[in-house]
């Protein structure tokens, strides 16, 4: 009886741990909104089992991001075995650089001045989906609009006054902000009318919005694009996290058996003085 | 060969005092027969501990405790070393761990009044563990040499800056340097690694030898001395091993559970445990929006920024950290567990209790005016807690304690 009460309130403490866990992490993400003007950030379930997913993602990179943004802590080699690309095919499609060898790190294509063409040098991305969160990395790519004030004509929601242009707008097509008219909301959740039994509408700004025919994929296709490049952001920003899950169930399961057994053990010793 | 096997363990016992020592402290040390799960958290302080040496001495091998190398030989660790990343993230998950068993550890004390005679000596060296552990938890987080190592060590550096006359050179001799540089890691590294480690295990063997001494307590602050058997053995009492050390097995069953749960599923710990900012390299040209210390200072972090002048707040941490030295002289009261005290003992715990975890919560967010007057109003009833104490357990009524468990 004792142990059960003993149990009973050590499981309670440590699924209150656990809620605790869960808890703050939503508490940090709604600190001062890491999506700025854009409200709260998309959200973003990574799937580091699509290996398909990882590869398009890739060679997104590698031709699109990987010309200015190197990946420094991680190696060629590590990417093309991981992401299950057989080395020759990887080193003839996605390695352009022919002196690399697959234990090199990928240290970028930049030249030594390149911080002078964009005011900053473009950071390494190896870990950005680390410090940044994924949820900020998929919607920060979709957010970019025309801003003619800008020095290469688009500004972001997510990052206001970003210094990196719009790479991927020939994909994505020229994306504006616009007005809409959107249904007034009444208190009580329903949306309002007028006394004819029109929706009352207001004009609300902000909204992004694609010119059609601009750019060479669909909305749907643009974004699963950038899914396949988050994708692979994650994975570079801790190539084990697979890994980890995986074997993780395996310990969790080891040691709740190994609590099981001890229990027992302990139970019929404690019968010795506790009858 | 079972007979020289025995022929060996004689002679070595004769020399070495094998048998003696086990007796002592394991098969024949009596132990009280009724405890809760609260005791059970010194050892797994005990454990975690040892996970920490160990892990760290893997760790150790692959790190650089350079400024140039320091970060990317983390990323090193993560990538390129075999299952680098499970013994780093032991490490992280550890060090965090460490302080949630030791904060409960502690509140047990604080419960049922570990801390009362004889068990004074036992709280002290508890107490200063607990120091050694906060300095040690600092310099290792310098060690990665992330954003946050960075200036949470500018932070905490700079407070010896706010000691009147010797301030600023003390401030040069801990960094030594002008700022934080590689000659501050690797000296951190250095006390990280050797000094601290010794201390903690000489300061935890005079715990346990101290306890030992005393024996252990009870949720019922019952003196188990008092009715013996015939051969001179607390009655309510049973050995520690094998019964205690067995219902310690349960207990390291479930914390490992946990403690892999966090380190392979959550080992970020919702930022909490190993902070976002820290992903990125060591900048001094670029101070992160918030800096925030991990979750395991942030009471008194919250404390430090409460009071406006820097002294003053230095005064108020410190003070909140030395105050525990002195519980076993502020508790007038004459029943050790909160079982047997009066309400106002109850009530104060629980107070100190809510505005110990207000001023944690507090100190891992930004600034409001709302929160710092939250903040003033935890700091008054944390401080509350001890200085009344004396008051509140002299002349509130208690109740009887049982003859026995």
């Amino acid at each position: 009886m004792m142990l059960r009460l003993i149990n009973l309130k050590f499981f309670v403490f440590v699924i209150f741990f656990i809620l605790i866990l869960v808890c703050s992490n939503k508490t940090f993400a709604a600190e001062g909104g890491p999506c700025k003007d854009y409200g709260e950030c998309d959200k973003f379930k990574y799937s580091l089992n699509d290996l398909e997913s990882l590869q398009r993602g890739a060679s997104t990179y590698i031709n699109y991001c990987y010309g200015c943004h190197s990946l420094q802590y991680s190696r060629w080699g590590r990417v093309a075995k991981d992401l299950e690309i057989p080395e020759d095919i990887f080193f003839e499609n996605l390695v352009f650089d022919k002196s690399i060898k697959p234990g090199d790190l990928m240290t970028g294509a930049m030249p030594e001045d390149a911080a002078n063409w964009f005011g900053v040098t473009p950071p390494d991305l190896t870990l950005v989906s680390r410090y940044k969160g994924d949820d900020w990395i998929y919607t920060y790519l979709r957010a970019y609009y025309e801003d003619s004030s800008k020095q290469y004509g688009v500004n972001n929601l997510v990052y206001p006054g970003t210094a990196m242009p719009n790479v991927l707008l020939s994909l994505q097509g020229n994306q504006k902000l616009v007005c809409k008219d959107i249904p007034e909301i009444a208190s009580n959740g329903g949306e309002k009318r007028d006394e004819s039994g029109k929706t009352i509408t207001k004009e609300k700004c902000g909204f992004l919005e694609v010119e059609e025919g601009t750019g060479q994929l669909s909305k749907e296709e643009f974004d699963s694009l950038i899914y396949d490049l988050t994708n692979f952001l994650v994975y570079i920003g801790e190539p084990s996290k697979a890994t980890r899950e995986r074997i993780g169930w395996y310990v969790v399961f080891y040691f709740l058996i190994f609590t099981a057994l001890s229990s027992l053990l302990y139970r019929e010793y404690h019968k010795d003085y506790n009858k | 060969m079972n007979e020289m096997a025995s022929k060996l363990f004689s002679w070595v016992n004769k020399r070495l005092p094998i048998v003696n020592t086990f007796e002592r402290h394991m098969s024949k040390h009596p132990v009280p027969s009724k405890v809760n799960f609260w005791y059970l958290f010194g050892a797994l302080a005990a454990v975690t501990l040892i996970i920490q040496i160990v892990s760290g001495i893997w760790l150790i091998m692959p790190y650089s405790n350079t400024e140039e190398e320091a970060f990317s030989s983390i990323e090193y660790i993560m990538r390129d070393v075999d299952y680098g990343w499970v013994i780093r993230y032991i490490h992280t998950t550890g060090a965090s761990l460490f302080f949630a068993v030791v904060y409960l550890h502690m509140f047990r004390g604080l419960l049922y009044g570990s801390y009362q005679k004889p068990r004074e000596l036992v709280w002290i060296f508890g107490c200063t563990i607990y120091l050694a552990m906060m300095a040690e938890g600092f310099l290792g987080y310098v060690l990665p040499y992330g954003q946050m190592s960075y200036w949470g060590a500018q932070v905490i550096i700079s407070l010896f800056g706010a000691i009147p006359y010797i301030g600023e050179s003390l401030e040069l001799w801990v960094r030594g340097d002008y700022y934080i540089s590689g000659i501050t890691v690797s000296r951190f590294f250095a006390l990280h690694v050797v000094a601290l480690p010794l201390v903690l295990i000489a300061l935890v063997f005079l715990h346990l030898v101290a306890l030992h001494e005393v024996g252990a307590g009870n949720p019922e602050g019952v003196d188990i001395e008092e009715h013996l058997d015939e051969d001179g053995i607390p009655l309510d009492s049973v050995p520690f091993f094998p019964y205690k050390v067995l219902n310690a097995l349960v207990a390291i069953g479930v914390f490992m559970t946990v403690f892999s749960i966090i380190m392979f599923f959550f080992p970020e710990g919702g930022g909490y445990f190993i902070e976002m900012a820290n992903f990125q390299k060591a900048n001094p040209l670029v101070t992160p929006d918030h800096i925030a210390p991990v979750w395991y200072y942030a009471p008194f972090y919250t404390m430090l920024r409460a009071v406006p002048d820097p002294l003053g707040g230095l005064i108020v941490m410190a003070s909140a950290v030395a105050i525990f030295f002195i519980v076993p002289w502020l508790d007038r009261s004459k029943v050790a567990s909160i079982r047997y005290k009066g309400i106002f003992s109850k009530i104060a715990l629980t107070l100190f209790g809510v505005s110990f975890l207000t001023l944690g919560y507090l100190g891992t967010v930004g600034v409001t005016e709302i929160r710092k007057l939250v903040s003033i109003i935890c700091t008054v009833i944390y401080f509350s807690y001890f200085l009344l104490m004396p008051i509140y357990t002299k002349y509130e009524k208690t109740k009887e304690v049982p003859e026995r468990l």
